[in-house]
């Protein structure tokens, strides 16, 4: 008993774990048609979460298992964020899975799973839970794309996520061992020690280094190591698209912190310009990219391209701005990706996807609150003031000027307005073009209501940015101060 | 330490010798006069019409996985059981918690009926 | 004077690399799978001159043993076109050759700097009975027992993952269920219908 009330700042994930096996056993009971007891279930477990790690909050930095798990303020908020993130994917997914025989209990339970390894991952402070957390993460997801086992397209995309997943894995792994051969420690804090100290083995150290950002690359999906982001978020159904454009980001952006910032902070005058090349041409092809496609889906993927070269440009400020200013773009990128796919999925019907530039045509006439929505939506995307995603490029372009990044700010700036074009474009479609189709739209209660909380967020975030940008600015002083 | 596997070794050498010898042997000294009816393939007298190679039901691949997945549990119960005395109640229970995960997911093949081969 | 342990590592590390080669240059995909066992079966030899006996023998036990099993049934299943397999070969070629060259090069670059008598450090030998897996033993279960939890997780993610992925029902299944079949009632199998009485055709 006295082992198990030193556990208090992990019991979210023991829940989590002990809710999972719950669910999975509970589902083999359930009939298709009262699926809605496994759904419930799991939006329960989410609050569940969302409530215990409130209430075990406590100040300061704890660190667990042998050092192997952390608890600071930034992986609670993110953890908190992760949960929000994952219920509103899935009451966005849930009839749409439903109309495709979908929706199923292994899809939930490995929504549950996926996110368990994000949560490992926000908490990791040693190089074997954050590789394990990105495992558990990235195994659901592979499984979560090809579970439409009869689709050709989707089933080729769950292919080309797992083969290059892997091989980013692979990527990591290797970097990590050179990590370990130069430093002799997995631990974050205690690389961190080491290479202050100075090392050694100054090449291993470089090559660990170099492997270990090609690795977050490919899983950021950043240019050159981007190839599978249109193919992965096109092909798979859109609700498991959803799943990996929203909360695994927040989780990434904890990687890339404990990865980067806070093991190998004294070598990041290397670090920082690898990942200046990474943001430049992210920003670049992204949002160059982005204005040729026809689909929505895989415009949104060469923008989350553009919107990680954002991210990264945040990190490589290498200031407490930076970072939380770049953790501030993954929150605001997350909810705008929620809103974007939930909002093809609810245009979606049986049979027909909504993925088409095309089916957007018009869709004033059809709605003209859904119209409204997708225009605060696309403002944000695209950077337009009031809208929250102004500030949040804002912010990451304030941190880098800070930070002497002149150059490449100005060609943030410039991506960015060539970026704006293709946004923009959807609002003409809407509100300038006649509608191609006449068919109702199906406005299901629960998503069309969460899809109005959704884009009115985006608008009030906005407005008043103060309180999460101070979230943002104190959890991250706080984990990399304290630690 | 590695003087303790030297018979493993010796063990290794012997065995690829005796498996080997006798091939190497057979080709040396045995008359070696191939023609084409002794080297098609045989097939109750027919000619042969199809590759002897076919599809294999996607069913195998599931069994094999989740042997594979059973076989990693017995990897990790092997140091366990050789430190069990040294590692006490806590490393026990550790296993005890490992074991019991990997027991809801038989749980769930079994009532899925992963495990019947209809 | 070379020692016998050079002369043991030098043979498998010659059974490796030969057993690597013909992996990929096999015409026959079953071939390169058993190529893969050979290929494995040195790495195991290596592992185990390096003291790292608990490795070498999960290497046998595992992928010897179960995912080489896996790979047999995969290529098997497939039901592979050789000649399609290949047609990508020679113009992909130079490109594969590159990279490794920028590997190999970046290796010796990393590892050969420091191959100087006093900074390599030089691998520590132990006394017979030192046991590798009882070393192992005593950090997983208690230092490490976060991360090896979760391995048990991810071997939950595979099994639900496998069986959502792969299981399916046959619809030419011919198969009885017998418990189905003592089970029945009259009343799923036959039903009464009161047809009123008609006249006789006229």
């Amino acid at each position: 008993m006295t082992y198990l009330s030193t556990l208090v700042p992990a019991y979210a994930e023991i829940f989590l774990l002990v809710m999972v096996c719950a669910i999975l056993i509970v589902d083999l009971f359930v009939t298709d048609p009262n699926r809605i007891v496994t759904y419930l279930l799991v939006q329960l477990t989410l609050l569940g979460c969302a409530l215990i790690t409130v209430s075990t909050y406590q100040p300061g930095v704890v660190h667990l298992f042998h050092n192997t798990f952390v608890d600071d303020m930034m992986s609670d908020v993110l953890k908190l964020l992760s949960y929000l993130a994952m219920s509103m994917a899935l009451v966005y997914s849930r009839h749409y899975l439903m109309a495709r025989g979908l929706f199923t209990g292994e899809f939930m339970v490995l929504a549950l799973f996926a996110l368990l390894g994000m949560m490992v991952m926000i908490s990791a402070s040693h190089f074997i839970s954050l590789y394990i957390g990105l495992e558990l993460l990235s195994l659901s997801l592979y499984a979560m794309v090809a579970l439409q086992r009869d689709s050709a397209v989707a089933t080729e995309a769950a292919m080309k996520y797992f083969i290059l997943g892997a091989l980013a894995s692979g990527l990591l792994l290797y970097g990590m061992s050179m990590l370990y051969g130069a430093t002799g420690s997995l631990d974050v804090n205690a690389i961190s020690a080491a290479i202050s100290h100075g090392v050694e083995n100054k090449q291993l150290l470089t090559f660990g280094l170099v492997f270990i950002v090609a690795g977050l690359a490919f899983k950021l999906g950043a240019v050159p190591f981007h190839m599978w982001v249109p193919d992965v978020y096109h092909g798979a159904p859109t609700a498991m698209t959803l799943i990996i454009g929203s909360a695994p980001k927040l989780a990434a952006f904890a990687f890339v912190m404990r990865l980067l910032v806070e093991s190998m902070q004294p070598l990041m005058m290397h670090w920082s310009g690898m990942l200046a090349i990474l943001a430049v041409l992210s920003m670049a092809l992204g949002n160059i990219s982005a204005i040729a496609q026809t689909n929505l889906k895989r415009m949104f993927a060469y923008s989350t391209i553009a919107h990680m070269g954002f991210l990264l440009l945040g990190v490589l400020s290498g200031n407490i701005d930076g970072y939380s200013s770049a953790m501030f773009y993954a929150v605001v990128y997350v909810l705008m990706s929620l809103g974007g796919f939930g909002m093809i999925m609810l245009l979606s019907r049986a049979g027909f996807e909504a993925d088409n530039l095309d089916d957007f045509k018009g869709l004033n006439q059809r709605s003209p609150w859904l119209a409204f929505i997708m225009l605060l939506l696309m403002f944000s995307m695209a950077g337009v003031p009031p809208t929250v995603g102004f500030y949040a490029k804002f912010s990451v372009l304030q941190a880098a000027v800070n930070a002497g990044h002149i150059p490449l700010v100005v060609m943030a700036v410039l991506f960015s307005l060539i970026g704006a074009f293709y946004y923009l474009r959807i609002v003409k479609l809407m509100y300038f073009d006649a509608p191609e189709s006449h068919v109702p739209i199906s406005m299901q209660p629960d998503s069309s209501v969460l899809i109005s909380f959704n884009g009115l967020a985006v608008l009030l975030l906005g407005i008043l940015p103060g309180n999460l940008m101070a979230v943002c600015a104190v959890s991250v002083q706080q984990s990399l101060l304290l630690h | 330490m590695l003087e303790n596997y030297f018979p493993v070794l010796l063990f290794i050498i012997v065995g690829l010798a005796v498996g080997v010898a006798p091939m190497v042997l057979g080709r040396l000294l045995g008359p070696h006069r191939p023609d084409s009816a002794k080297l098609s393939p045989y097939e109750c007298g027919f000619e042969a019409f199809e590759d002897a190679r076919m599809q294999f039901d996607v069913r195998y691949y599931l069994v094999a996985i989740l042997f594979i997945l059973f076989d990693l549990e017995i990897a990790f119960l092997f140091p366990w059981a050789v430190v069990l005395k040294e590692i006490g109640t806590f490393g026990f229970v550790s296993m005890l918690v490992f074991l019991a995960l990997l027991t809801v997911g038989f749980i769930y093949e079994w009532m899925k009926g992963a495990l019947e081969w209809e | 004077m070379i020692s016998f342990e050079t002369i043991v590592f030098y043979l498998l590390a010659a059974l490796s690399v030969f057993a690597a080669v013909r992996v990929i240059t096999a015409r026959n995909p079953v071939h390169a799978a058993l190529f893969l066992v050979l290929a494995f079966c040195g790495m195991a030899g290596i592992w185990l001159l390096l003291e790292a006996e608990f490795l070498a023998m999960t290497l046998i036990l595992v992928y010897v043993g179960a995912v080489m099993v896996l790979f047999l049934f995969v290529v098997m299943m497939l039901d592979i076109d050789l000649v399609q397999l290949r047609e990508g070969f020679w113009r992909w070629f130079p490109f594969g050759v590159a990279l490794a060259a920028v590997m190999v090069f970046e290796m010796v670059w990393v590892l050969g700097n420091n191959r100087t008598a006093e900074t390599g450090t030089a691998l520590v030998k132990h006394d017979a009975d030192y046991s590798n897996v009882k070393e192992l033993g005593r950090l997983i279960y208690t230092d490490y027992v976060f991360p090896f939890e979760l391995a048990a997780v991810l071997l939950l993610i595979a099994i639900v993952a496998a069986i959502a992925l792969t299981l399916r029902r046959r619809k030419d299944s011919k198969t009885q269920n017998v418990a189905q079949q003592v089970a029945v009632k009259r009343a799923d199998r036959i039903r009464i219908v009161k047809v009123p009485a008609e006249k006789r055709g006229e």
